[in-house]
Formats: structure tokens, C-alpha cells, sequence
């Protein structure tokens, strides 16, 4: 077991600042590494949710600060007409689906809606700005900024060739729907804003999910394949791009091949990798 | 019949190392009939193996037919549902039978799990296979040659509602108690008057006593063993593992009861439920 089997969940340390990136599985490991830690939990946690898929939210419950009465959490994700994120996160968690509700829990919460037009600040050293992206039923991509880096997190994203944020789920026929000029030009302005959120960082982490076949399959379950991620690494200038949301049936050695062939098509200055559980980015001074 | 673990662990799936020769999926444990009948009791993560594993056969070819039986609509118990290819496949058929709760019909509480905020199925509707949503119920029925039976049991204050299982082939049976919780001596006779001589006992024992101050809504170790040796079954298998429970805890774990059990000359045979594993009498 070396990739690991964990869905979407991303730690960013800045300074005494905890902000996490997505809550699926992997945050029961976070919570249980707090624990055992000397040090005692962070007083207050960000956690930046992109979506709400189950993938990105079923470590939640799991999560040992939330039973923590000392501990604060920061909750921040889209804003939508309805339901809000608070009611989306309690209506998951809640009976009949969970014997525990968001008033039960010893953890202070509060809940940021937000949208990709916005930009806002941790602490005073760490901006956070967001991009909408093109998966089913609206997401979104984060840029977390500080002195020690910049870390992009796109964990689930289709390339920029079909419509998949409107409120209608695609169906696919096989072939592409044709689009209006209208909807090319709003699918060329969410890619230029990606690029724009991804430019100049240290690390992208983005959704490549597929393989060039299976993406050619499934065009409409919003994920792209490596080569679209290393376009919009390539474009956008980061100095590393981190394969992620690996498939459910990738194995440990396809994703083995896959690193070693992406990183010789890596251009001058970039590294790429696929990301495995565990793994620590830090930048070199 | 056949009996196959797809997911042995409670609460939320474990993929680490130290979980890999028990598993760490969540709920999921087939039953194939002598005459190819399938049943599938619960659907937590363990359905996605499971409905990979049926891709080869009719399941591949939309020809498929399976009976699911739910035993409660918590994450652990059907999130995996709508996963595997084969439930996507048009000419599959799904008849699902589970537990109405506070908020509807177990078709109701499907289709909210599936809802856009949620999943990129975008509700019920949009699952490929056909699907039919039946209330459980107390009375028998049969699939086949086999004989279902359910019997309500509690969780928690009562707020959801939890039923149990029993699969009869002939004189060949198999019992399921997932989550419940034993509240009072009535609750255990009814459990071992369900249980009564089942060659296989598949029973929800995440703590032992002694570490159950944690978690007091599930029945633990002790109560799954009392449960089958007044039942008089053949094999009990410990199931719905705490996810902090390691592979060589559950080990050290087995040891020490199959040993209490050895002392008293029981013949029961203990094991702990294991991903993979499949069992035929
Ligand atoms: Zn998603
Ligand atoms: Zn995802
Ligand atoms: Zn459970």
C-alpha cells in the first residue's frame, strides 16, 4: 500500500495556522494525529471546502476536534441559492443518516459561505482567494498564499470543453453537445481564471483522475486526465503539479508508470508528481 | 449458500496498512443461493468491490438481478450503493429493502444522498439499473429457493430505525445483527430466538465491555458471544470493526475470547469477519 486508499483531504501549515483542504476520509487521519501530537490542538482550524461530494466530506464525523470544546472551526465553501453549507453539512450528518447533529458537537463552528469572486485573509499573512471550476452542480479551486508559499488545491475539476457547473446534470451521448459562443466564452473565462489562480505558484494540486481513454468515456463526470492538468500547470508557470483524486481502480503501479511518464514531459523548472498519502511539500529556502 | 465479506469495518472506511488483512470497507456481505440467487446485506463501501466482482457475469451485460436488504441508513451501511458500473448498467435490477426512518422511505432517503449537492449522479432517477424501494417488514419471503426474515431491533434513543437479518436455504441458515444495541434481557432472548441454530452468526462487535464507556449505541463483543452460544449457532463472526482496531489487535482480540470460550468447552467457533473471505456450507 503506498498511494494510499484515503479520499480528499489536504493539511496546510503556516506558522501556528491550521488550514485544511477538503474533509474526506483522510481528515479521521489528521484528527488522530492531533491527538497523539504533544502539542496540544490548534485553537482554531480553517477547513476550505471546494464541494460537498461525499468523497469531500464523509471524514467529517470522524474528525476528533469537532468532539473538542476548545477547539474553533472555520468552515468555509460555495454559497448557493440553497440548501447553505451549513444546512448541506448538518443534513448529511444528522438522522437518519448519522446519529449526531452539528448542535451536538463540542467544537465551535462557523460557517463561510463564499464565492470565486472573493478573496479573504487568515490571520494577516495568509490570503486566500478561489476560482470556479467545471464539475457537476459548481465547485471550487483555492490559492492559499503566505510568505512560506503558494499552494493551489483543484482537487475536482473536468477540463474546459463541456458546460458542468450549470444546474442541470449532462447527459452524455456520446458525442459533444455543440456549444453556443456564449457558453465557449464562459468555459474559455473559467479556464483563464484557473490559470490565473494557478500562476506563478509553488504547488498545484489538481484533479487527474482519468486517463486520456477513460476521460474520452466519461466526459461529463467533471475530471481531467494528467495532460490537462500539466497544460494548465505549464501555462499558469507553477514550479510543481501534484497529480491527484487518483481513480478508485488506479493501482500503485499504473500510478508508478504514470509518474515516471509525466515527469519527463515536464517542462524546464517543473517537477510533476503524483501525490501519495502522507506526502510533505515544503518549500526549499 | 455462499457467503462473501465485501466490508467488515463500522463507522468509516480505513484504507491504511495496519487495517489491509481484515479490510477496511465498510459494510457490505453477499449470499449466493445454490440456485445463483444473490442477496446482498448492507451497502457500505464493500458494494464497490462487490459490484466490480459481478461486472464478468449477467450484471456486465444488464442481465443482472440482485436483492439488496439494508439493516439502517447510516453511512456505513449504504454510501456505496451507487458506485459500482453495474448499478449503472440499464437491464440490471435492483429490489432494495430497508428501513423507512424520520425522514421517508428508504427510496427517499437514497435520492437525498444522491441530490447534486451531494453526488454527480444527481438523484434516484439517473441510476441506470432499475430499482425498486420495499419497505422492510417482519414478514418472510422468499428469493428463489431462499427464505428471508427480518426482525426489528433498536440504536441509539430509538431515533432510526435497525433491523437484522436471517437467510434459510434448507437447513442451512445465516443471521445477521448489524448496530444494534441490546437495551434489556427481552432484547437479547429475541436475538437468540431469531439466531436459533444458524450455522452462521454474523454479528456487529465493535468494543469489547470494557472499552464500550466509548460508544454505548452498538452491542459489543461479549453481548454478540452471549447472543450466539444461547442461540446455539455453529460459527459467530465478529463484524463492523472499530475503525481504531488494527489487524493484530483483532488478532490479540480473537485469541483471548476463542480461549475464554475453549475454557468452558464451548463448541462454537469464533471469528472475525474478514474482507474477502467467503464461507460455503
Ligand atoms: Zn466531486
Ligand atoms: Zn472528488
Ligand atoms: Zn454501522
Amino acid at each position: 500500500m503506498r498511494y494510499g486508499g484515503n479520499t480528499a483531504c489536504v493539511e496546510v501549515r503556516v506558522g501556528e495556522t491550521c488550514i485544511v483542504l477538503d474533509a474526506g476520509t483522510g481528515l479521521r487521519l489528521l484528527g488522530n494525529a492531533m491527538a497523539q501530537s504533544d502539542a496540544p490542538p490548534p485553537e482554531r482550524i480553517h477547513l476550505l471546502i471546494t464541494h460537498t461530494h461525499w468523497d469531500h466530506i464523509i471524514g467529517f464525523p470522524f474528525f476528533e476536534p469537532i468532539y473538542d470544546s476548545r477547539v474553533s472551526i472555520s468552515i468555509y465553501g460555495l454559497r448557493r441559492t440553497q440548501p447553505s453549507l451549513r444546512a448541506t453539512l448538518a443534513n448529511a450528518v444528522s438522522d437518519p443518516l448519522l446519529p449526531i447533529s452539528l448542535e451536538s458537537l463540542n467544537a465551535n463552528l462557523a460557517f463561510h459561505e463564499i464565492n470565486h469572486t472573493m478573496c479573504f485573509s487568515i490571520g494577516d499573512h495568509i490570503h486566500v482567494s478561489a476560482a470556479q471550476v467545471n464539475h457537476p452542480y459548481r465547485a471550487l479551486g483555492y490559492r492559499v498564499e503566505s510568505s512560506d508559499g503558494i499552494l493551489v488545491f483543484i482537487p475536482d475539476t473536468g477540463p474546459f470543453h463541456t458546460i458542468l457547473f450549470s444546474d442541470e446534470r449532462v447527459v452524455w451521448t456520446g458525442k459533444p453537445a455543440p456549444l453556443s459562443v456564449e457558453e465557449q466564452r464562459a468555459l474559455a473565462r473559467m479556464r483563464e481564471a484557473i490559470v490565473k489562480l494557478c500562476a506563478g505558484a509553488d504547488w498545484i494540486i489538481y484533479d487527474s483522475q482519468f486517463t486520456p481513454e477513460q476521460y474520452l468515456r466519461f466526459p461529463h463526470w467533471g475530471h481531467s486526465t494528467p495532460d490537462q492538468a500539466l497544460d494548465i500547470a505549464r501555462e499558469a508557470g507553477v514550479r510543481e503539479l501534484l497529480l491527484f483524486h487518483h481513480d478508485p481502480h488506479r493501482t500503485d503501479a499504473e500510478l508508478d508508470l504514470i509518474g515516471r511518464r509525466y515527469a519527463q514531459q515536464a517542462p524546464p523548472g517543473m517537477r510533476v508528481c503524483v501525490a501519495y498519502e502522507g506526502m510533505e511539500l515544503r518549500r526549499e529556502h | 449458500m455462499d457467503i462473501q465479506f465485501w466490508g467488515v469495518r463500522g463507522y468509516v472506511p480505513t484504507p491504511s496498512p495496519e487495517y489491509l488483512r481484515y479490510g477496511g470497507n465498510t459494510c457490505c456481505t453477499s449470499v449466493t443461493g445454490s440456485r445463483g440467487e444473490l442477496i446482498v446485506i448492507d451497502a457500505g463501501t464493500g458494494f464497490c468491490q462487490f459490484g466490480d466482482a459481478l461486472l464478468e457475469g449477467p450484471f456486465g451485460r444488464g442481465e443482472g438481478e440482485m436483492i439488496a436488504l439494508i439493516s439502517q441508513t447510516h453511512w456505513d451501511h449504504i454510501l456505496g450503493l451507487p458506485f459500482p458500473a453495474v448499478v449503472h448498467v440499464p437491464g440490471n435490477h435492483l429490489t432494495i429493502y430497508g428501513p423507512d426512518s424520520t425522514r421517508g422511505s428508504l427510496g427517499i432517503i437514497y435520492d437525498g444522498v444522491l441530490s447534486p449537492v451531494y453526488s454527480p449522479v444527481y438523484g434516484l432517477a439517473n441510476i441506470g439499473a432499475t430499482h425498486d424501494f420495499r419497505s422492510i417488514t417482519s414478514e418472510p419471503f422468499s428469493v428463489g429457493g431462499l427464505t428471508v426474515q427480518a426482525l426489528p431491533c433498536s440504536h441509539q434513543d430509538d431515533t432510526s430505525s435497525i433491523w437484522s437479518y436471517r437467510i434459510d436455504e434448507g437447513d442451512s441458515s445465516i443471521v445477521y445483527f448489524a448496530d444494534m444495541r441490546y437495551a434489556n434481557a427481552q432484547m437479547f432472548n429475541d436475538a437468540a430466538d431469531f439466531a436459533r441454530g444458524a450455522d452462521m452468526l454474523i454479528h456487529s462487535a465493535p468494543y469489547t465491555r470494557a472499552e464500550s464507556m466509548r460508544d454505548s449505541a452498538h452491542s459489543r463483543v461479549e453481548d454478540a458471544i452471549e447472543v450466539a452460544l444461547r442461540a446455539e449457532v455453529r460459527q459467530l463472526f465478529l463484524f463492523h470493526h472499530a475503525p481504531s482496531r488494527t489487524d493484530d489487535q483483532l488478532d490479540e482480540l480473537l485469541a483471548h475470547y476463542r480461549a475464554e470460550l475453549a475454557a468452558q468447552q464451548s463448541p462454537l467457533i469464533l471469528e472475525a469477519a474478514q474482507e474477502g473471505v467467503k464461507i460455503s456450507f
